[in-house]
């Protein structure tokens, strides 16, 4: 099995590794690059905790090579603070009581994250929708929703 | 209870570990790793019920990167399990069920373990497989344990071959009281077998040292019990064992037994390093600990004007091919069948039962939802038939302040009919049949407070802060922040001076776990108990700082008051330190017993709901009458909470515990074909997304438990309990159809609109 | 799951490739289905071929019909402002396909190739009549779609091929597309049934002129229901008319019971929803000429 040098910009940062091309992206992130703030659990893509924004957008790193996704930039949950101050969704997502176990929670908030981004003036119906790809087993998801919904519309800007 | 204003207490803080789960820096035990860490897999069973008569691993054992390979020979000869001691590490002689550990390995990389694992050969002779529960109990049936009789287990137990427990409740005398009905009515129910569904795997990093000591870093729920059973299964002392919980990604119930602890501490020794082991979603579907799938049969007589005078029923647990949970979870089912009604003959009885398949186990309030299925949906039925509206049925029977439980015990703190009064207001009860193919349901029931003991440690810091040292474990219900809130109102500090250290058998108290809804209860009054020690030697030294007497001190805003002087905790603390020890102290809870009639039960391991809490959910919902497919316009659940220490956390239980109870209700099932599932995976294993659940309108209900902190009761496991039961009543509300059979899936609607085969059958 | 990692920089190098590995190798587009199934151990390809840094192959292109490259991910065909009118069927599936995860990186492509019966856009495609671009080292054939799907995650793409690009023809001005999904749950959902419909309706909006039938989840591979589109030319578009095609096409249909579900309530799903998707093809047209 012959190894291959690979070169991902996460966060931001440079992280030159030489490794299998099978290796997923998540498996990277969480063996090699000790991020592991992205989860793991059903590695099919049928629940979202490996959540990952790629070019800003979010995807499934359990499904995706590390070899995919040199030349793009891979933003994780460890990436969104900036400077120690946390990022507006996050805020939300504790004001909220959004966060129970929190294993859900770092795909959650990038999925949304990247949906916001887009759609800043989405409503609960499209909120849900876009986080259709994340399982929750302990909110129920409405705190999530109103959280993401708050982040959306903080009072100054209303 | 105290009507003075609380500080922190009863308010909706935000919790204290939600700024690590946010930014990713909360360590959960499928994140924890060792340098020098190896991969641990388990190989399991094929077949559900075999001899196992030649197992060879010498391939796998020859494959670069594999530096361990067990099975039966390489461990103790020991029986462990909760109950019943029928549960090996491997398969021994036999396996009985797909899924069932036979071997296990450790290697450098995933790739060279799963090659081991595929170098395993084992030669099975198939044995007649017990599929069901019809199966488990025929005469003639297959033994999944012939030698049952030899197991240790709990005495009063009533063991049988393929019956791992039969409990019972008897009260009067249901002949008479069936004597005295007007109408009697006989109701069959079938429940699925479910999954907790967390979104973590199960996980363990085990490391032994130099001192024959291992650690083993897990995501249980139980620690302390899980140090014990790892004591048995290793055949060492228990305290050369340390069990650690960094973080838990949700249990319900699901992490309370050793899942795979146990192998990764035996590949360590083997190996001489440190071994993770993970589950995958196939692993957590086949060979987990889920819900049992029961059958209910239930018989209850009521007179024309509505008063039931007998019921008597049995459910039986189709409890897999150890008993696990299943004895216990029987009992407790006995008393959901009797419900929170005022019933003055019964004869209930709940049979846990093996059958060739995953041995199942706890999950969030074990029996409530399928027996309650069974309760609820049949009050509905006799409603319909002696033309009385069921919440008015209901109000007729339900238990009051004062009344005795189905096995003695007196019902205090009774909030039952305000719940169901505010669910039935919030979801405009009057109006039940609002238009073509719409119905409104409701449902009641109660549950437990789990008792069991639980200490903690408190520190008060130089700089004022405290440090809080519990056994207990946080699984996501906030728990842990409810008592810290219980320490900080005591202690006249803030939520966010409190610390917390918690789930190490080494260094922290005994608890007796995060399970049965217990841990806001019991740890909340351990620190109760800590402070009251604690204040002893706080005024001790304040009054010797400020020259008053001790009992002169009381505590207000972090500082002791006493004649119009103060000083701060955080003073008297660093003094302490230079002078005395520092200002620790420790506190213990345990549940005082709570008193019923020996005499009314039998086999029953659980015959008591300490504390216990009331609830009433209601729906409002429409079917689709050509595709089945339902619609939920809103959800209410009215719980009596006893008092809501952090209402916003309490509305994420409910919500959060609707959700997966709608999943029961409506979607999730594992599904067994000739003893293999044929859903292990989460394409085809339906959880509800965000687009599944509805918004769940919370009211909460407070009538303050008499032992809990500031009256509080149990919120975790309740608002499982009722879905089912709410949604099923609504859909017959909204299209006639009665569907006694779980999950009510949009297909069993449609074709039963279609052709209404004989859902329930009725002999009123 | 061990093999040599390829990314050509042109289309010639891609083909060249894929002619050279041939069964041993396999085109990786967006990767969502392949590697699943690499993982499952269902596929072991000695090298994969990833196509994204292959320029083109992700363009939607429209004159006179539409050219979906191969790499147009589902995302992209939600997003597309074109889709919205006579082509609303094609967002419609698109939206359905997984959650966004999926969508952001699965490809059209990708999803034609893996041949589920289950597909949610490959109905659609096929109601538009839609012809696959496929290519070798002896060039380029065009395959219609129908022909192209050959059973249950088989497809007409000879080993080493490379599809780059599915194609249709605009629809015309009385025309309107719908689908619909049922499913077990709203979202993250394999069909049980779905059904795309395309139907072209005479300038008083009084006769069916012309329709397109296209089922998922309901026979060996997305099937077109032709009994149901003939039982409605010349017919007036009635909910009467539209429940006679339904029945028609429940009883061509051959779905098979598993898990999922039974092959009784596929069949009665379909009849539901053929008749739904033609009425809101009608509503559509309605709401277009006001």
């Amino acid at each position: 099995m012959s190894k291959m040098a690979l070169s991902l910009t996460i966060n931001g940062e440079r992280h030159d590794i030489i490794t299998e091309p099978h290796r997923t992206l998540l498996e990277v992130l969480r063996g090699d690059l000790g991020l592991t703030g992205t989860k793991e659990n059903c590695l099919e893509a049928e629940c979202g905790v490996c959540t990952v924004l790629l070019d800003g957008r979010a995807v499934n790193s359990c499904i995706l090579f590390a070899a995919q996704c040199q030349g793009r930039a891979v933003t994780t949950i460890e990436g969104l603070a900036r400077n120690g101050t946390l990022d507006p969704l996050q805020q939300a997502f504790i004001d909220h009581g959004a966060v129970q176990c929190g294993y859900c929670i770092p795909g959650m908030i990038l999925s949304a994250k990247a949906f916001l981004k887009e759609y800043p003036d989405a409503d609960e119906g499209q909120v849900r929708e876009a986080l259709a790809g994340n399982l929750c087993r302990c909110t129920g998801y409405q705190k999530i929703a109103d959280a993401v919904l708050a982040a959306a519309r903080p009072p100054a800007h209303r | 209870m105290t009507t003075k204003t609380m500080r922190v207490v009863g308010h909706s803080l935000p919790r204290f570990d939600a700024p690590g789960k946010v930014t990713g820096t909360a360590v959960y035990a499928a994140d924890f790793a060792l340098p020098g860490m190896l991969v641990g897999k388990i190989f399991r069973s094929t077949e559900p019920h075999a001899r196992v008569v030649a197992i060879d691993v010498a391939r796998a054992r020859a494959i670069p990167g594999v530096r361990a390979v067990i099975t039966a020979a390489d461990v103790p000869d020991v029986r462990y399990g909760g109950g019943i001691k029928d549960e090996t590490v491997f398969a021994t002689d036999k396996v009985r069920y797909v899924g069932q550990p036979v071997a296990a390995v450790a290697a450098v990389t995933p790739e060279a373990a799963e090659a081991a694992l595929a170098s395993i050969d084992v030669v099975y002779d198939p044995l007649p497989a017990v599929l069901d529960l019809d199966a488990a109990l025929a005469p003639g049936a297959s033994l999944l344990h012939e030698e049952w009789r030899s197991y240790t287990a709990i005495p009063i137990f009533h063991r049988d071959g393929n019956v791992c427990n039969r409990a019972r409740i008897v009260v009067g005398d249901v002949e008479r009281g069936f004597a005295e009905a007007d109408r009697i009515f006989e109701h069959r129910f079938r429940t699925g077998m479910v999954h907790q569904g967390y979104t973590e795997p199960r996980a363990a990093v085990a490391q032994w040292d130099s001192s024959g000591t291992v650690t083993v870093w897990s995501n249980t729920q139980l620690p302390f019990e899980v140090q014990n059973t790892l004591a048995e299964i290793l055949a060492i002392p228990p305290s050369k064992i340390r069990v650690v919980v960094p973080g838990i990604g949700g249990g319900f119930g699901g992490k309370l037994r050793v899942g795979v602890e146990h192998v990764a501490a035996f590949l360590a020794k083997k190996a001489g390093r440190p071994v993770k082991v993970l589950t995958t979603s196939d692993e957590e579907l086949t060979a987990a600990y889920p819900r049992q799938g029961t059958v209910v049969e239930l018989k209850t007589g009521v007179t024309k004007d509505g008063r039931i005078t007998a019921k008597s029923g049995r459910i039986w647990f189709d409890t897999g091919a150890f008993a696990g949970s299943g004895p216990g979870v029987a009992s407790v089912a006995t008393l959901v069948l009797a419900g929170p009604y005022r019933i003055p003959n019964l004869h209930l009885e709940g049979v846990a039962v093996y059958t060739n398949k995953t041995n199942c186990g706890s999950y969030r309030a074990p029996s409530g939802p399928q027996a309650n299925f069974a309760v609820e949906s049949q009050m509905d039925v006799i409603a319909e038939a002696l033309g009385l509206d069921p919440l008015e049925f209901r109000l007729r029977n339900i238990v009051r302040e004062g009344d005795e439980g189905p096995t003695g015990q007196v019902l205090q703190a009774v909030g039952l009919e305000e719940c169901l009064r505010k669910a039935a207001a919030a979801i405009v009860w009057d109006d039940r049949r609002p238009g073509p193919g719409r119905g409104k349901g409701l449902a009641c029931g109660w549950w437990t407070t789990t008792g069991g003991s639980s200490g903690v440690y408190v520190k008060i810091n130089p700089d004022g802060t405290v440090a809080l040292n519990t056994g207990a474990a946080e699984i996501g219900t906030a728990a842990l922040t409810g008592a810290a809130q219980v320490l900080a109102e005591e202690l006249t500090v803030d939520l966010g001076d409190i610390g917390v250290v918690s789930a190490d058998t080494f260094s922290t108290p005994f608890d007796f776990g995060a399970q049965g809804s217990r841990t806001a209860f019991a740890v909340g009054n351990a620190c109760r108990a800590a402070v009251t020690d604690l204040k002893y030697r706080i005024f001790a030294l304040a009054a010797a700082q400020l020259g008053v007497e001790p009992a002169a001190c009381a505590l207000a805003d972090k500082h002791v008051v006493a004649d119009g002087k103060r000083i701060s905790l955080a003073d008297l603390a660093r003094l302490s330190q230079q002078t005395g020890g520092g200002l620790i102290a420790q506190g213990t809870f345990i549940a005082a017993p709570t008193a019923y009639d020996a005499k009314r039960v039998d086999g029953h391991a659980y015959p008591a709901f300490h504390s216990p809490s009331f609830h009433a959910h209601a729906v409002d919902l429409s079917v689709d009458p050509e595709t089945g497919d339902v619609t939920i316009h809103r959800y209410v659940v009215a719980q009596d909470v006893g008092f809501a220490m952090n209402p916003k956390a309490i509305e994420g239980q409910i919500e959060g515990g609707v959700a997966q109870g709608l999943g029961q209700a409506l979607s999730e099932e594992i599904v067994y074909e000739g003893g293999r599932v044929v859903n292990a995976n989460l394409t085809d294993y339906k959880m509800p997304t965000t687009l599944d659940v509805p918004r769940v309108e919370t009211i909460l209900v407070e009538h303050p438990s008499l032992v809990g902190p500031y009256g509080a009761k149990g919120v975790g496991e309740p608002p499982n309990i009722e879905p089912p039961a709410t949604v099923a009543n609504a859909i017959a509300a909204a299209t006639g159809l009665r569907v006694s059979v779980l999950p009510i899936t949009a297909e069993k609607i449609a074709l039963g609109l279609r052709d209404p085969g004989a859902a329930v059958s009725d002999s009123g | 799951m061990s093999f040599e990692y390829h990314e050509p920089t042109s289309l010639a190098e891609a083909v060249a490739l894929g002619a050279r590995f041939g069964v041993d190798g396999r085109f990786l587009g967006g990767g969502t289905d392949l590697l699943i199934q690499m993982r499952r151990g269902k596929v072991a390809p000695r090298h994969v071929v990833s196509l994204h840094r292959v320029p083109g192959l992700d363009a939607i292109e429209q004159n006179g019909g539409i050219r979906l490259g191969a790499l147009v991910t589902h995302a992209a065909i939600e997003r597309c402002v074109a889709f919205r009118g006579g082509l609303r069927a094609l967002v419609e599936g698109a939206e359905v396909v997984g959650g966004h995860q999926i969508r952001n990186v699965g490809t059209v492509g990708g999803n034609i190739v893996n041949a589920s019966p289950a597909a949610d856009v490959v109905p659609v495609l096929l109601a538009l009549d839609a012809v696959v671009t496929c290519v070798g080292v002896d060039g380029e054939r065009l395959i219609p779609l129908e022909r192209f799907l050959v059973g249950p995650g088989q497809s007409a793409r000879r080993p080493g091929d490379l599809v780059t690009a599915v194609s249709f023809d605009t629809p015309t001005a009385r025309t309107a597309t719908a689908f619909l999904k049922a499913g077990r749950r709203r979202a993250m959902e394999i069909s049980v049934a779905c059904v795309a419909a395309r139907l072209t309706l005479d300038a008083a909006g009084e006769r069916c002129l012309d329709a397109r039938i296209a089922l998922g989840a309901v026979a060996p591979t997305t099937w077109r229901a032709r009994d149901a589109e003939r039982a409605l030319e010349g017919r007036a578009p009635t909910p009467a008319v539209f429940r006679e095609a339904g029945r028609a096409a429940a009883e061509g249909c051959r779905p098979i019971t598993d898990v999922r579900a039974s092959a009784g309530y596929r069949r009665l799903l379909v009849e539901t929803l053929v008749s739904r998707a033609l009425a809101r093809c009608v509503e559509r047209l309605r709401e277009g000429a006001r």
